[in-house]
């Protein structure tokens, strides 16, 4: 089991006058054997860290560490970290059968006979749940959620140590949806694989993580295990987050709301100070006293709150607003019946 | 309204039911079957006529000299007495391969430079990549007479010339293409893979750029053809004792008073074979999908249009959509399909109705069919389709498009793809209030602006002289809306509206749609296959499966009251905050079936946890109870909430019609669907 650390991640993308950093200082732990959920709005940079992972995107500062070895280091042969793509319709060449597109990722010094690659191709479509006989098929005659599951296999067939997982369900049906989560707990549990599972569906983090992380512009807001960070949220997007789900605004005020429905800022300008201040139900905009947000960055004191949470009043917000501790199935049933 | 977007463009593609479309399909197409059969004959007579006569062909005839047409010389003879009608049967293959040399010289040498920024380092990359983007500023044909000049006159110098003018233009294709291939996630997985740079390009990229390459190329050779004829011409190509078609045309043009077929002759060959070529490229890329060099297949935005005079606004008393037995047939390989199958539902106004169910089940061509945006071959039919009280089953097109014009708005999953990208978001909008309030541009502008800040678009001034691609997905979104609200439309078709966003903006425009439609009373049908977020912003729920509604029902009743298995099945597959971790979560088993091929009974038979015989026999018609929820399944669940655990373990204990049940008189579909519901 192998633990993935990333230490200090930062990824710039762009040129010095229109550069814009996509992740900034990320530390996350994901433990060996386990699993790290990682949620946020689509642009707060989740993609580009897995991409990091991976050697997708380039390290502009930090390492990202497998097992305590820089992965920037095992380029070449065999790639310790595998990752899962969110659009099964584009991670498969649709000119390469499933057979040749999984045979593919098979290290490198294992040569091996031909019907041995065929044995092994079959023996990982079985892992997945799918028939051997697909492997001759090409992506364009399967299903979405088929091909998702070519993918799965496709990334065990690396024999990773690390697997990363980027909404590879967003793009399926609610029916598929839970089949692909099925198997992708069931393989990591097997296999005890480190994984970082990204996905915007709170309920589908929970479900598959044993710890949340939190990322907002680039930064990591907090962390914590799952049941924690769902019962008690420390950080305000948090709470907004698991307002979202719970189809409640978690400000009690009118204008709280009006705040949240700001757009989410420009990555190439950071507001200053607290990255989600001009958003914060809970921050100046809505508590004129709050100017400390608006000035000093909450992250350089993370580590001292419980779960590195980058706001200010982590501690002092938790129980200013309480989280209506209901989900739809509530509302909705006391709709139903009065 | 808002752009049309053809059916096919759906982004939630379906899978299987559409294999991709292969070179055999251009061939079907009439245009293609045409200019395949001419390529032929151009390609037979190429070879062919030099064996045959090449010998008649340079018989000199002192006895004829620049005849004109006869008995003997169907086209006359040239200055020696030569017949022109078989030296321009044997130029064909001199032509031909000249321009197809020149041809595969230009695209060989465009693979190699366009391919190289794949797998030359960074630096050498750009380098080549700028060197291309210069070359290819200049016009071909100046290109063309450029190098003709360096190489001198001839035939092999010609070849050299036109090669290299057309390369610049290829290498600047297969970059593109393969840029676009490159950006796709299966290069993304090779990479991580370790999958060296060659391999990269000769396994992920090449493969999936050879198609366009292909007809690109066919079409290149037509003009080809041409540059070669105009350099011959010029006496730049092929010399003599050798001709081609462009010498025979120079020779032909000096007498063009006398014996005008010496010169029609060549240029007609010339003419015919460029459009042989021309036509099959083109054909073969509208059969395969491909765009090509010459018109990028971007298809104009139609003019918003004024609204109908006739229609006033008693908007209270009648519904503003009514769908009576709506089916949409589409043509396919093993004859015609209906993947919509008798819909029926009402909208009224300001009332919120959502379309659930799994991709394919026919909720983005209701929609379609229902906006009359569905064109041909697909086939429409209704008992009644009613836009704000007037059928939309008789007029034509033109006056489709002047009555729902701007009182229809559509909100698509991928607002890109409905904006004009080289136009400004402010503009776009106002270009909607110049049509249809008549407005000056300027005060048109400044009502863009005004709804811009109404659908809460931040520093609306800036943001309305931005282009579309400067902005985030969410607020496309909402500048999407707003464009549709430009026109003050009665009902909002939103297909899967936030299915790209994720659940903070996903929930700030489902809250802007709740606002307008609250605000204006504006009737809203919001398509998505995610049921938790339709159950939070809707009224009333319609669940389609296999192109049926199984079920309508009001939002608040989904997780208590559903009935249908089906309806069941899908709430019960999507995890909650509640839901036990150490569970497998439930599933749907199997597949919905294709639409050329469903079963004989009810169409979720082979799915359903509480199906029996009857239900594998006949199919079940919707029932309408007392409170107005309609169901289409002869065991509906009754009572107890929607179960956690997988379908069938719980809920399949309960059979047969409840005590509320009221059968229809005809047992068919019911108009009674009840006034709006809260
Ligand atoms: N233009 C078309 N040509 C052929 N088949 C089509 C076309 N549009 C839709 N279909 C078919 O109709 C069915 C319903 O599709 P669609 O309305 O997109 O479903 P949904 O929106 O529920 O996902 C699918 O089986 C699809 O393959
Ligand atoms: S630091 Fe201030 S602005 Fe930032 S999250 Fe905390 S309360 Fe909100
Ligand atoms: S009719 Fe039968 S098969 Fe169809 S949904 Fe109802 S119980 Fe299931
Ligand atoms: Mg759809």
């Amino acid at each position: 089991m192998s633990e993935l650390v990333f230490d200090g991640v930062s990824v710039r993308y762009g040129t010095r006058r229109h550069a814009l950093t996509a992740v900034d200082g990320a530390r996350l732990t994901v433990p060996g054997g386990q699993v790290v959920g990682l949620v946020g709005e689509s642009g707060s940079g989740k993609s580009t860290l897995a991409r990091a992972a991976v050697g997708l995107a380039p390290l502009s500062a930090g390492r990202v560490l497998v097992n305590g070895t820089d992965t920037r280091r095992s380029r070449g042969r065999r790639r310790p970290v595998q990752m899962i793509f969110q659009d099964p319709y584009s991670s498969l060449n649709p000119r390469m059968t499933v057979a040749a597109s999984v045979a593919e990722a098979f290290p490198r010094e294992r040569g091996g006979s031909r019907a041995a690659r065929h044995a092994e191709v079959a023996r990982l479509l079985g892992q997945v749940g799918l028939d051997a006989d697909l492997a001759a098929l090409l992506p364009g005659q399967l299903s979405g959620g088929q091909r998702q599951r070519v993918a799965v296999a496709r990334a065990l067939a690396a024999r990773p140590q690390v697997v990363i997982a980027d909404e590879i369900t967003s793009a399926l049906d609610v029916s598929v949806q839970g089949a692909v989560l099925n198997l992708v707990r069931d393989v990591q549990r097997e296999l005890r694989l480190t994984m970082l599972f990204i996905s915007h569906d709170l309920a589908v983090v929970r479900y598959v993580s044993d710890h949340i992380a939190v990322m907002y512009l680039g930064r990591i807001v907090e962390v914590g295990p799952t049941e924690e960070v769902l019962a008690d949220p420390r950080h305000p997007y948090t709470r907004e987050l698991l307002a979202a789900v719970h189809g409640h605004t978690a400000g009690p005020r009118k204008d709280a709301e009006t705040v949240t429905d700001t757009e989410p800022a420009d990555p190439h300008h950071p507001p200053s100070g607290c990255r989600f201040h001009p958003r914060c139900p809970e921050g100046p905009a809505v508590r004129a006293e709050r100017e400390v947000c608006r000035t000093d960055d909450p992250v350089s004191d993370a580590a001292s709150r419980p779960r590195r949470t980058a706001c200010h009043f982590a501690t002092a917000t938790a129980t200013a607003t309480a989280l209506p501790e209901r989900g739809l199935r509530d509302r909705v049933r006391e709709n139903g019946n009065p | 309204m808002s752009p049309r977007r053809s059916p096919r463009s759906s982004p939630r593609k379906p899978h299987a039911a559409t294999p991709r479309p292969r070179w055999s399909a251009v061939a079907r197409t009439p245009l293609g079957a045409c200019a395949g059969l001419l390529l032929l004959a151009v390609i037979a007579l190429a070879v062919l006529a030099p064996v045959l006569w090449s010998g008649r062909a340079s018989v000199v005839d002192t006895g004829a000299l620049q005849q004109g047409p006869s008995g003997a010389h169907l086209l006359g003879t040239d200055n020696l007495g030569r017949d022109i009608l078989y030296r321009v049967l044997v130029a064909t293959r001199l032509s031909v391969s000249l321009a197809v040399a020149a041809t595969l010289l230009g695209v060989s040498l465009g693979l190699v430079l366009g391919a190289a920024p794949a797998v030359l380092p960074r630096r050498a990359g750009r380098l080549v990549t700028s060197a291309v983007n210069v070359t290819v500023a200049f016009p071909g044909l100046l290109l063309a007479l450029f190098f003709a000049v360096i190489f001198g006159v001839g035939a092999k110098g010609a070849v050299l010339a036109i090669g290299l003018a057309t390369a610049p233009a290829f290498a600047r294709l297969t970059h593109t293409l393969s840029a676009s291939v490159a950006g796709r996630d299966h290069v993304a997985a090779a990479r991580t893979l370790g999958v060296g740079r060659l391999r990269l390009l000769t396994r992920h990229i090449l493969p999936n750029i050879a198609e366009p390459l292909a007809v690109n190329a066919t079409i290149g050779a037509g003009a080809s053809l041409l540059a070669f004829a105009g350099l011959s011409f010029l006496g730049l190509g092929v010399q003599a004792p050798d001709y081609d078609w462009g010498r025979l045309l120079g020779e032909g043009l000096d007498r063009i008073d006398l014996t005008p077929a010496a010169a029609l002759a060549p240029c007609a060959a010339v003419v015919v074979t460029g459009l042989a070529f021309n036509l099959f490229g083109e054909a073969a890329a509208a059969a395969l999908g491909i765009r090509t060099l010459r018109h990028r297949t971007t298809s104009p935005r139609p003019a918003p249009q004024a609204p109908s005079k006739g229609s006033d606004r008693k908007r209270e008393s009648r519904p503003v959509l009514l769908v009576e037995d709506l089916q949409v047939a589409l043509p396919g390989p093993s004859g015609w399909s209906t993947p919509v199958r008798r819909v029926s539902f009402t909208l009224w106004p300001g009332e919120a109705v959502g379309v659930v169910g799994e991709s394919g089940a026919g909720k983005s061509l209701t929609a379609m069919a229902v906006s009359r945006l569905v064109e041909l071959p697909a086939h429409v039919t209704a008992h009644r389709l009613e836009f704000d009280g007037t059928s939309l089953l008789g007029p034509g097109p033109r006056e489709l498009r002047a009555l729902l014009g701007t009182s229809m708005a559509m909100v698509f999953q991928d607002p890109m793809s409905s904006f004009n990208p080289v136009m400004s978001v402010g503009r776009q909008l106002a270009e909607v209030a110049e049509h249809h309030r008549r407005l000056s541009r300027r005060s048109a502008f400044e009502q863009a602006v005004d709804q811009l800040r109404a659908v809460r678009v931040p520093a609306p001034e800036r943001r309305a002289r931005q282009y579309p691609h400067e902005f985030s997905g969410g607020m496309r979104q909402r500048a999407m809306i707003g464009m549709g609200l430009m026109g003050d439309p009665k009902v909002i078709i939103a297909d899967e509206p936030t299915t790209a966003l994720d659940v903070t903006v996903q929930r700030q425009v489902l809250r802007l749609l709740d606002t307008v439609r609250t605000e204006r009373a504006t009737a809203v049908l919001l398509i998505s296959h995610d049921i938790t977020a339709v159950a939070r912003t809707c009224d009333r729920v319609l669940v389609m499966y296999a192109g049926r509604i199984v079920e309508d029902l009001p939002a608040a009743g989904l997780l208590t009251e559903a009935r249908h298995p089906y309806t069941r099945a899908l709430l019960s597959a999507v995890p909650d905050l509640d839901t036990d971790r150490n569970r497998p979560l439930a599933v749907i088993p199997g597949r919905p079936p294709q639409p050329h091929r469903l079963p004989p009974g009810c169409a979720f038979a082979p799915r359903c946890p509480r199906s029996d015989d009857l239900c594998r026999r006949k199919d079940p018609r919707p029932v309408t109870y007392a409170t107005g929820q309609r169901v289409a399944c002869w065991h509906p669940v009754e009572g107890e909430p929607a179960p956690k655990a997988p379908p069938g373990q719980g809920a399949a204990e309960h059979g047969g019609p409840g005590p509320r049940l009221e059968r229809a008189a005809n047992g068919d579909v019911e108009e009674s669907t009840g006034g709006p519901t809260v």
